[in-house]
């Protein structure tokens, strides 16, 4: 075997190996971000029993300062922002991705049905965005949308925005659309139970919450 | 199948390649290349300066030649006006009286044509030597040179060169890329694989050019024409590699381009006009099978990389100025913290930043065995910055203008 013949062999087998190497790489760190969507599960769960509770809580006690400024879950947007990370990581297919973002989903809907039931028996009257995006290739201007509605949530801490899949195959979420009668166009907005459809600005958003409805510092 | 997916063919082929220089580097052959020490012995040497309009360097040049490390009776220096227009015959004039110097003035007829000229009055040289008028030697560098020609094998020896003090960002960036040259030639020279004998400080044995013939205009690529010509003729080509030459580089962009189109184009024409054979040829297949059909694939892949990384930077850039004007710019430039749950990372991107890294760690080997000068790390700023950009356009406009027959021209 001459040299040159010798060293292709070893440069090949080393190829590989670095190629391996790499291919583990890659794949420790997918592991790595399935094992963080095991967290947010854990976390879903939790906010789910706790949310419960509070509700249970509050329906035995009158109305008064202390309730209406209860926070329900504070990590609610914490929790979307990764959910979208290991999204456009791991892929929409996913199906661990899919199972999260149905969790996800139930949480925001009994969330918005709490903070509601609360601003009824209180009489405030909370600036919340339901919003609903689609994956489906069909929605140019969702990734603005998704951007503004986050810089009006850092912008504005006593904004509630809760953001759904349109097309996630998922009853409840099913239901709720079709009780609020939300269209299928996007990016679909309700915002304080009045309906818009796409996206123009972040002042054009703005200006469709009730006067004074956004603050710009949370109350204590 | 997603475009991306065109790119993993070209990774593996520079892993491979990476890797087979790596074994090659610790390989027996360039294992003694690196311990060779200087000659005792001093052949007849005469070096041969062609010279066109270069009167800023010439005396530079020729001052580096009469300060080699060399027995003056030994080294003889033979300058060849071709033709100046500019105060390059004065220069010339000026050392014409030296002892060992020979000054010849003729026609302007292109470079090979001077290189001929020289030949034919080097006539007790064993071996002979070129260098460019832009170009300066080290002191030691031609006892280097010689102790290369250790095998009557070995019909040429090639050296390593160096930007001579770079100021400009493109000639920082080519202070870094001609360290990652000096390793390259030095491993594939211990295979014999290189197709090249550069301008600046190659020699050869007289015997052979007298064998093979004159050097040829080759498509203003005549260093490499005769490179090639010796492999073909069963020659080996090798390399000295603290044979130290420094040479000015082109300081802006389309001097640059302008230089780089003139080395593509001749290497194109070259082996796909006149010297095909070599593809694929057994006798050699370091060259044949390996380095040349290489050197091909990185031309076709550079491009496509290049076409490929611009239309996604175009598209995800758009993209996300879109989604930023969505809100006020200074939301964009929110401290968010770091985690390395976001970094994206794709088999792609690390099989990137490991050639990056390899490809750096190559150009701090070149540098500590040939010894250059100066410092790596700032010019290894302007490399990483520019030359992933710059490259293609030359290798664009080549391809484009071998397809196009489109004339090359020297300056």
């Amino acid at each position: 075997m001459t040299l040159f013949t010798r060293n292709l062999l070893i440069s090949l087998g080393l190829t590989i190996a670095i190629i391996g190497t790499i291919a583990f790489a890659v794949n420790y760190l997918n592991s790595a971000r399935i094992a963080d969507l095991s967290t947010i599960e854990d976390q879903i769960s939790i906010d789910t029993l706790s949310l419960d509770t509070q509700f249970s809580l509050l329906e035995a006690t009158p109305c008064d300062n202390a309730t209406s400024s209860v926070t329900l879950i504070s990590s609610l947007g914490d929790l979307g922002n990764r959910l979208s990370i290991a999204e456009s990581q791991l892929g929409t297919n996913n199906q661990q991705v899919i199972r999260l973002k149905e969790q996800y989903s139930l949480l925001e809907i009994r969330d918005y049905l709490i903070t509601k039931q609360i601003a009824t028996a209180c009489g405030t009257k909370p600036a919340t965005v339901l919003y609903f995006y689609s994956n489906a290739g069909d929605c140019a201007d969702c990734d603005k949308a998704g951007y503004a509605l986050s810089y009006l949530r850092s912008t504005y801490p006593t904004l509630r925005v809760y953001s759904f899949d349109y097309n996630l195959n998922l009853g409840a979420l099913k239901t709720f659309i079709a009780i609020l009668k939300v269209e299928n166009a996007f990016p679909a907005f309700v915002i304080n139970g009045k309906h818009s459809y796409g996206f123009t600005s972040v002042a054009d958003l703005e200006k469709q919450f009730p006067k004074g409805a956004l603050a710009t510092s949370t109350s204590s | 199948m997603g475009v991306e997916t065109l790119t993993y063919p070209f990774l593996f082929i520079a892993i491979f390649f990476e890797s087979f220089l790596l074994v090659t580097f610790l390989s027996k052959p360039a294992r003694a290349s690196r311990a060779k020490s200087i000659a005792p012995t001093a052949p007849n040497v005469a070096v041969i300066v062609p010279v066109w309009n270069e009167e800023t360097t010439l005396a530079g040049t020729i001052d580096s030649l009469l300060a080699l490390d060399y027995p003056a009776e030994k080294l003889s220096i033979i300058l060849v006006n071709d033709g100046s227009t500019d105060a390059t015959p004065a220069v010339i004039d000026r050392f014409a009286h030296h002892p060992q110097i020979t000054a010849l003035h003729k026609e302007n007829g292109g470079k090979f044509s001077a290189m001929n000229l020289g030949v034919e009055h080097a006539r007790g040289a064993e071996l002979i030597g070129f260098l460019d008028a832009d170009s300066f030697v080290a002191p030691d560098s031609l006892r280097e040179i010689v102790a290369a020609f250790d095998a009557s094998r070995v019909a040429a020896v090639t050296a390593s060169m160096a930007v001579h003090e770079p100021q400009t960002f493109m000639q920082r960036m080519q202070y870094a890329e001609y360290t990652l040259a000096i390793t390259l030639r030095h491993v594939l020279a211990s295979l014999n694989g290189l197709y090249v004998t550069p301008g600046p400080f190659s020699f050869y044995r007289r015997s052979v050019l007298a064998e093979l013939g004159p050097f040829k205009h080759a498509h203003l690529a005549e260093d490499m024409e005769m490179a090639m010509r010796l492999q073909r003729a069963g020659y080996a080509i090798g390399n000295a590699i603290r044979a130290r030459v420094y040479t000015k580089s082109p300081p802006t962009l389309p001097k640059l381009v302008k230089q780089r189109v003139r080395w593509t184009t001749g290497f194109l024409r070259n082996i796909l006009f006149d010297y095909r054979d070599l593809i694929g040829i057994r006798k050699n297949a370091v060259l044949g099978m390996f380095v040349l059909p290489l050197a091909l694939i990185t031309i076709g892949g550079g491009i496509f990389i290049f076409m490929f990384s611009m239309t996604q930077i175009l598209f995800e850039g758009l993209h996300t100025l879109s989604i930023v004007q969505a809100a006020p710019l200074s939301y964009a430039f929110v401290w968010r913290p770091f985690s390395w749950y976001d970094v994206p990372a794709t088999a792609p991107e690390l099989l990137g930043v490991a050639l990056l890294v390899v490809t750096l760690g190559w150009m701090v080997v070149g540098k500590r065995l040939s010894r250059i000068p100066g410092k790596l790390a700032p010019n290894l700023l302007a490399y990483l910055a520019f030359y992933w950009i710059v490259a293609p356009l030359w290798l664009i406009r080549s391809v484009s203008d071998v397809a196009r027959g489109a004339r090359t021209t020297w300056r």
